[in-house]
């Protein structure tokens, strides 16, 4: 059984929503006509329990099985939000909204969601209820935080959460995950060293701020070489070194060094932003300067738990192959706020040989619609088995 | 004899001639009417010969003594140049030039070495030749070059040189001279460091310029504190730093660092020169990238010779009753150019309590007029003596 039969009939149906998604790509937590389309093919599915709203403009859709005496909720998710991107794919379903494009696939991933709603509704083979988790604002916007925030695992008494990712470069038709850390944190910082401008001729009159920057930015290289577990992973790069002046006479009063931390440890995580905090202030200190550092905390660690991570590469193994082992990535996704609520697992999903996602020719492939449904449909019958 | 008393005489005739300059300020080598102005005077004073056009621009003019049995010919030079400045002196002679201003004072050097032709040409009182030198293009550092790449000392047999600065802060009429270095030599260094760009989430794949720059500036400093005799000047600032890309998440390919020497010894800028170059490629190979350094002089160091500036020290003593010893000045003079064609001195003249040098509110204290005057008209009665 790869493939749910009754979700191959469907095949062409929920293509057909897919590429109406295509069309309408919408940005962060604007998303009115994603939101409606979305809404109106869940009433047609048949499904009542529509909430809307959550998280700005997250829509939670509850179905239930012919029993509940689980008494249990899955939650299953897919995000929404496309890209500010111009798109260059030439498909006949491109954009018709200029600069903005479903370069990520979150079309796709909502067309399956959706797929599912409808076989799950109609079957009802299972025992307890699956809330599905439409979110806005996955890219950069942190809409499943904003779900979260809003009492989405309390509201539906979710005891559960799985989603998953389209992967281009991974054949169509199979899977990927592992245990543990998948997906790394993106944490990003400017730091503002200002010292005391003047005459680049007279040193002894100036506080050199180009100094007291070099001094801090050497400074932050021992966190990784000297405060890091070695077998643990962490990175710190400074990617951005700008004095307030570009002239070859004048000693600038600010310097900038703006860069980014990622890591695929939630410790490690917080550490990098004390010790960055602490080795700047003091470092700069010493030469006579001062910082002012603006920390912004980005998507925390995509962490997969162990025992629902073998779960979904179960419900995989029955429709296709499995990596169960994939390496983990350095891009953040904010699933991990979910992760983070409620146990859970998230999966890649293969978009075989396809430019990579946010770039302006890529695409979500059609022929993957059917096993990302069936995995979906398969998670749930397993997890919330008929007596 | 502090002021001669014919130049006392001349005193009004003179300020007019510094207030018809200072209302027309022109820039560069597009000195046309001021040339024009001083060339006509010197006819009109009854110089021996008047060439115009030298080193572009300038002007010389050649007054032979009553006898010129000594064979020696001394140089006195003034300079003719404005700045593009907007003048908010209020003066009621005040720039018609709109956007320009002689907020140097150049319009007073070139009235007092007017004033002192003048006088010379009418009295004779020297066995020998005065070559008076009106140069453009002093605050682009390169006039005084033009008109010795002119073959002007060689031309005119010039031996020695002589030219003086006014000087606010300095009380009006009084001098300040020292011997050896005066003014200092001011250079730019470019320094472009490459290193291999990426993710900033991939450094094992990058060769960061970031951290390149930040040892490179720290290295930079032991230029100074180590290899330049400490009983000699030498600054070595580092005023810019910009990385090639402004993002969180990219470590540039390339970092500009862009800076100024400054130094009053040959030899230490010399060795500043050739240790920034070593310790930037240096540093640059030591972290798998490389450094392109581009340095260039500009006005070499102002040095007065020994015995010149102890006979325009005396000289300036018999005008003015004292001299001071100058300060080091970190800042540069193109005349320089000249002293190191020939021996000759350069001089403070006292501008009072004006605004500085290059301020829009600058202006040339007239009253300063009769002492230069005197000193470039004393100082060739003294070292030509008549027999």
């Amino acid at each position: 059984m790869p493939i749910k039969n009754r979700l191959a009939e469907m095949h062409d149906e929920i293509k057909g929503w897919r590429r109406a998604l295509h069309q309408i790509p919408e940005l962060q937590f604007d998303l009115p006509k994603t939101t409606a389309f979305v809404e109106a093919r869940l009433r047609e599915i048949g499904i009542t329990d529509i909430t809307t709203g959550i998280g700005q403009s997250g829509i939670v859709a509850v179905i239930e099985g012919q029993t509940n005496t689980s008494g249990r909720t899955i939650g299953l998710r897919a995000d929404m939000d496309a890209l500010p991107i111009d798109e260059a794919s030439g498909v006949e379903y491109g954009s018709t909204h200029p600069g903005k494009m479903h370069a990520c696939g979150h079309d796709g991933h909502t067309a399956m969601l959706l797929g599912a709603a409808k076989y799950l509704s109609e079957t009802r083979n299972f025992d307890g209820k699956v809330a599905l988790i439409f979110q806005p604002a996955e890219e950069g916007g942190a809409g499943g935080d904003a779900m979260v925030k809003d009492g989405l695992m309390e509201r539906f008494g979710i005891n559960e959460v799985y989603g998953m990712h389209n992967a281009p470069g991974i054949p169509v038709g199979e899977f990927a995950i592992r245990p543990g850390a998948l997906m790394a944190s993106a944490d990003q910082f400017d730091i503002t060293v200002t010292g005391k401008g003047g005459h680049a001729g007279q040193p002894d009159t100036v506080i050199d701020t180009n100094l007291a920057a070099a001094h801090v930015m050497l400074a932050l290289q021992s966190i990784v070489s000297r405060n890091t577990d070695p077998i643990k992973q962490l990175v710190v790069s400074v990617c951005t070194i700008m004095s307030d002046t570009d002239s070859y006479n004048i000693i600038p009063q600010n310097v900038l060094l703006r860069g980014t931390v990622r890591s695929l440890d939630n410790d490690l995580r917080k550490m990098a932003a004390e010790r960055i905090e602490a080795l700047s202030r003091l470092t700069a200190e010493a030469y006579g300067c001062t910082v002012e550092i603006d920390y912004e905390w980005g998507y925390p660690v995509t962490v997969n738990h162990p025992d629902e991570t073998t779960h979904a590469a179960d419900a995989a193994e029955v429709i296709g192959k499995v990596d169960r082992d994939v390496a983990p990535i350095m891009p953040a996704e904010d699933f991990s706020y979910m992760l983070e609520a409620r146990p859970g697992a998230y999966m890649f999903l293969g978009n075989g040989d396809t430019p990579m996602c946010h770039h302006p020719a890529y695409d979500f492939d059609d022929e993957a619609i059917p096993v990302g449904c069936s995995w979906f449909a398969e998670l749930v019958e397993r997890r919330l088995p008929l007596n | 004899m502090p002021i001669k008393n014919r130049l006392a005489e001349m005193h009004g005739q003179i300020t007019e001639w510094r207030r018809d300059i200072h209302a027309h300020p022109e820039i560069g080598f597009e000195v046309t009417r001021t040339a024009a102005l001083v060339a006509e005077q010197l006819r009109q004073a009854g110089c021996d010969e008047v060439v115009t056009g030298v080193g572009q621009s300038g002007v010389v003019g050649v007054i032979h003594g009553k006898s010129t049995e000594s064979g020696r010919v001394i140089g006195l030079r003034g300079d003719m140049d404005a700045l593009p400045i907007l003048e908010a002196s209020g003066v009621d002679y005040t720039s018609t030039h709109d956007g320009n201003m002689h907020a140097c004072g150049h319009d007073g050097h070139t009235a007092i070495v007017l004033g002192a032709a003048t006088y010379l040409a009418e009295t004779r009182n020297f066995d020998g030749t005065v070559v008076v030198i009106f140069q453009p293009a002093e605050e682009l550092g390169s006039g005084a070059k033009a008109m010795v790449d002119d073959g002007m000392m060689d031309r005119f047999g010039v031996q020695e040189v002589y030219g003086l600065h006014n000087m606010p802060g300095l009380p009006v009429g009084e001098f300040a001279i020292r011997p050896g270095p005066m003014m200092a030599a001011a250079d730019e260094f470019h320094i472009t460091l490459t290193g291999r760009g990426g993710h900033a989430a991939k450094p094992q794949e990058t060769v960061d310029t970031t951290v390149m720059a930040a040892q490179m500036i720290v290295a930079l400093q032991s230029v100074v504190s180590r290899n330049v005799d400490p009983v000699k000047q030498g600054v070595l600032s580092v005023t810019s730093v910009d990385t090639a890309s402004h993002a969180y998440n990219v470590i540039p390919e390339t970092v500009l660092v862009r800076g100024t020497v400054r130094s009053h010894d040959p030899e230490a800028q010399d060795l500043i020169e050739k240790r920034l170059s070593e310790v930037a490629k240096g540093v640059a190979e030591t972290m798998g990238g490389s450094a392109e350094v581009l340095y260039q002089r500009h006005v070499p160091i102002t040095i007065n010779a020994d015995e010149p500036a102890a006979f325009a020290a005396d000289v300036a003593r018999a005008v003015a009753g004292d001299v001071s010893e100058a300060p080091l000045i970190m800042g540069g003079e193109d005349f320089s150019y000249m002293l190191n064609e020939r021996p000759g001195a350069f001089i403070f003249l006292g501008n009072g309590e004006s605004a500085g040098l290059h301020h829009p509110e600058y202006n040339f204290n007239d009253e300063a007029i009769p002492a230069g005057c005197s000193w470039f008209a004393e100082l060739i009665e003294r070292r030509m003596p008549s027999a």
